[in-house]
């Protein structure tokens, strides 16, 4: 229509575009339609934020009135912060430990609801419940369970004279509680390794077992090969999300301070890094240290991920 | 193709119908006024009361309370904050306004006729921030003492005579202290931080606070602050602090009939007003047979008798409030010493208006006077807050906590803390 545009040399793009027959048209219309709720989505609550919030870790954010630039300043200061290598350290320690024990867990727990037995249905259930118990609810549920003195756990090592530790209140046992907590509630890992379980061919299981393989020899050499890459998956979502590791901690953090601060008790244990980019942001109200915090963590996820995924290429087996 | 078309407009008609009320905005016969309250004992009560505004003024008031705390800065930094906010402590405004989110209010006292000699100076004092009022308090809190007569008698202690020095009440707490065979407690006298801390009272009792009077300066490892966390430590190391914890764990939550000190396990406890209110003991516990009395000086400092750490709830207007003269002249209502009297005497809060105070209903609160007395009181302070104030007091709970639960000498920690905070304290004044 304008003859400046028309002079111009058409893109490899439009070229593809022109040749679209009416209905091809119409029908991408439509489709960019029915999909614009989600691109607007992104854009304004996902993107845009994103981009906002790197903008605001160069800056001394305000809520009302300009932001400062300062540069590098809110990351220089980050460095220095000895808070936030004790939080970075208590996230590491969630990752490192408590993630393989996850797995493990889980997978212990799909390979016994796997096996044939009466009522197996019934045990699925009851292992997936937990997951579905909204975090604040079972937090709390656990708070009681681990109570030093009333609490069922400590009770329970009575019977055999044992004194149980003072868990929520040992910054010793803190972390470790919350392991508990996170082991409890695994029933969507579980669920996905045993669709995986069901995924291992029966002929090669059965091929073991002519030649005389124990159960364990083909848990070991046919099962755990063949569910590696649902290992993998579990693995990568277990360690983004334990970096991002907030509710529980910080209701727990709530119900246990008795003193001042509620955040990371007891003496800090708890304070992982999500709950202090919290506490920055909100209620310290320096938002621009806590966008650098969350961009920190954004490049730590990125080559955790990476790092894992190099790693274990060689031992991950994609069946086809 | 008319299938398709049909489909269309009820695909649009269903999204219109899902974002239309997010739309909706009163009409102009239907004015609406939003007051934020981030306490709430009695939620029902103060609804009644606004609406009470409303009906004279031809407006809705709808009062959020307790509001969750986290929707607060949300609110306060959007295009539609709540018209009038009432905090529970005076510790965040000054945080707020250096955001820019809280409206100085010297103009509207004046034009809405509040009158600021009606109001007494310590609860005042926390919204002043160099001349300027970023608040007004509506309520305030006062801690005292509170002892279980039935466990002083039992303990062979006169139950009519409270600890009358701060050794005292160590000595007192010792022998009301019990313990089960196996070395754990079944009975405490008394948990220097129970249900959260007083370093803020023990500290004005040794003499200081940790900022100057005038809140310029940080003095987190003066004299003051260090005696007090030992003061407090001695109550852990005693009987070892795993026991302690132990024994606080299982206690009962704040508001419920197995609070320690309502079920009799905790001899004495520090806390406010509000308990000897409807809402408190005479609710969980009417029959608790206890005694309050204003906390005791250091036996060297008689002269500090009567001093209380004054604070409370504090109103405000955020600055991103549309019409602000209307959310002033609805501050102005909650200000007058007729609604404070009301308010403060439903739920057992002391007034901030010197009128008000004389109303004849909080003469009739049992154990009140205690707390009207120590307002009065002239070593009544109030609470110095900063632009930086949470930090200092979540750094200071960090380490109230390790000097009390792991037994870790104060010193090093509050000089390491000084250094650290005192050119924070410097930076945002200097803004």
């Amino acid at each position: 229509m304008h003859s400046g545009q028309a002079s111009r040399p058409p893109g490899r793009l439009a070229r593809w575009v022109a040749r679209w027959s009416p209905t091809t048209r119409r029908h991408f219309r439509l489709g960019m339609l029915f999909i614009a709720p989600w691109t607007i989505g992104f854009l304004a609550f996902t993107l845009y934020p994103m981009l906002a919030s790197l903008y605001f870790s160069f800056t001394e954010y305000r809520f009302r009135g300009t932001s400062q630039w300062i540069g590098l300043g809110n990351y220089r200061q980050l460095f220095q912060d000895d808070l936030f290598w004790t939080a970075l350290g208590n996230t590491a320690y969630m990752v490192v430990i408590g993630v393989p024990l996850l797995l493990i867990f889980s997978f212990i727990c799909a390979v016994l609801l796997n096996l044939k037995v009466r009522g197996q249905s019934f045990y699925r259930v009851v292992y997936f419940l937990p997951s579905i118990v909204p975090v604040v609810a079972s937090t709390m549920l656990w708070l009681w369970i681990l109570n030093p003195n009333s609490g069922i756990l400590n009770s329970f090592l009575g019977i055999f004279g044992l004194h149980g530790p003072n868990w929520f209140h040992d910054p010793a046992w803190s972390k470790p509680a919350l392991i508990l907590l996170g082991l409890w509630g695994t029933g969507g890992t579980i669920v996905i390794y045993l669709s995986g379980l069901q995924d291992v061919p029966v002929s090669l299981l059965e091929s073991a077992e002519l030649d005389g393989a124990s159960w364990l020899q083909r848990l070991w050499h046919i099962t755990i090969p063949m569910v590696s890459p649902i290992t993998l998956f579990n693995l990568i979502t277990g360690v983004i999300g334990m970096f991002q590791y907030f509710s529980q901690a910080y209701v727990f953090g709530a119900a246990v301070a008795t003193v001042g601060n509620a955040i990371g008790a007891p003496l800090n244990s708890t304070l992982f890094y999500s709950v202090y980019l919290y506490q920055n942001g909100f209620i310290f109200l320096k938002m621009g240290y806590a966008s650098a915090m969350a961009w920190i963590l954004f490049f730590i996820i990125l080559g955790c991920t990476v790092l894992l995924l190099r790693f274990t290429e060689n031992i991950t087996y994609y069946a086809g | 193709m008319t299938t398709r078309k049909a489909l269309t407009l009820v695909a649009l008609a269903l999204i219109i119908a899902l974002l239309l009320p997010a739309c909706r905005s009163a009409g102009p016969s239907e004015r609406v006024l939003r007051v934020w309250i981030t306490w709430g004992d009695n939620p029902a009560q103060i609804q009644a009361l606004f609406d009470r505004y409303g009906e004279a003024n031809n407006v809705r008031v709808e009062v959020t309370a307790p509001v969750e705390e986290e929707r607060i800065l949300t609110a306060l930094s959007g295009s539609n904050p709540p018209d009038v906010l009432v905090l529970s402590g005076g510790d965040l405004v000054k945080s707020y306004a250096q955001q820019g989110l809280v409206e100085p209010l010297n103009d509207w006292i004046q034009s809405t006729g509040i009158d600021l000699n009606d109001i007494f100076e310590a609860p005042l004092d926390q919204c002043n921030a160099n001349g300027t009022y970023l608040c007004l308090p509506w309520g305030t809190d006062i801690y005292a003492l509170f002892w279980n007569k039935d466990l002083f008698e039992e303990a062979g202690l006169d139950p009519e005579r409270p600890p009358q020095t701060m050794e005292e009440l160590v000595e007192f707490a010792d022998r009301l202290t019990i313990r089960n065979p196996d070395g754990t407690l079944a009975q405490i006298g008394f948990i220097p931080d129970f249900s959260w801390s007083h370093l803020d009272l023990y500290t004005r009792m040794f003499g200081g606070f940790w900022y100057n009077e005038d809140g310029t300066e940080l003095t987190l490892n003066s004299q003051p602050v260090i005696d007090a966390m030992l003061w407090e430590q001695q109550f852990y190391t005693r009987y070892g602090p795993d026991n302690v914890l132990a024994f606080a764990t299982a206690l009962g939550g704040y508001m419920s009939p197995d609070q320690g000190f309502y079920a009799g396990r905790v001899a004495m406890m520090v806390d406010g007003e509000w308990q000897v209110g409807p809402n408190f003991i005479p609710h969980f516990r009417p029959e608790l047979n206890y005694g309050v009395a204003p906390f005791p000086p250091p036996a060297d400092h008689p002269e500090r008798a009567g001093t209380a750490v004054v604070q409370g709830t504090v109103a405000l207007i955020p600055s991103g409030v549309q019409d602000k003269e209307a959310a002033a002249r609805l501050l102005a209502w909650m200000m007058s010493p007729d609604i404070v009297a009301e308010e403060m005497a439903a739920n057992s809060n002391l007034p901030t208006s010197r009128t008000a105070a004389q109303d004849p209903r909080f003469a009739q609160i049992p154990n009140f006077d205690v707390f009207l007395n120590l307002m009065g009181n002239p070593n009544a302070k109030y609470i110095i807050t900063t632009p930086i104030s949470l930090e200092v007091n979540d750094r200071l709970g960090q380490i109230e906590e390790q000097v009390l639960h792991t037994g870790a000498d104060p010193v090093p920690l509050l000089n390491e803390a000084q250094a650290e905070l005192a050119p924070a304290l410097a930076e945002a004044l200097s803004q």
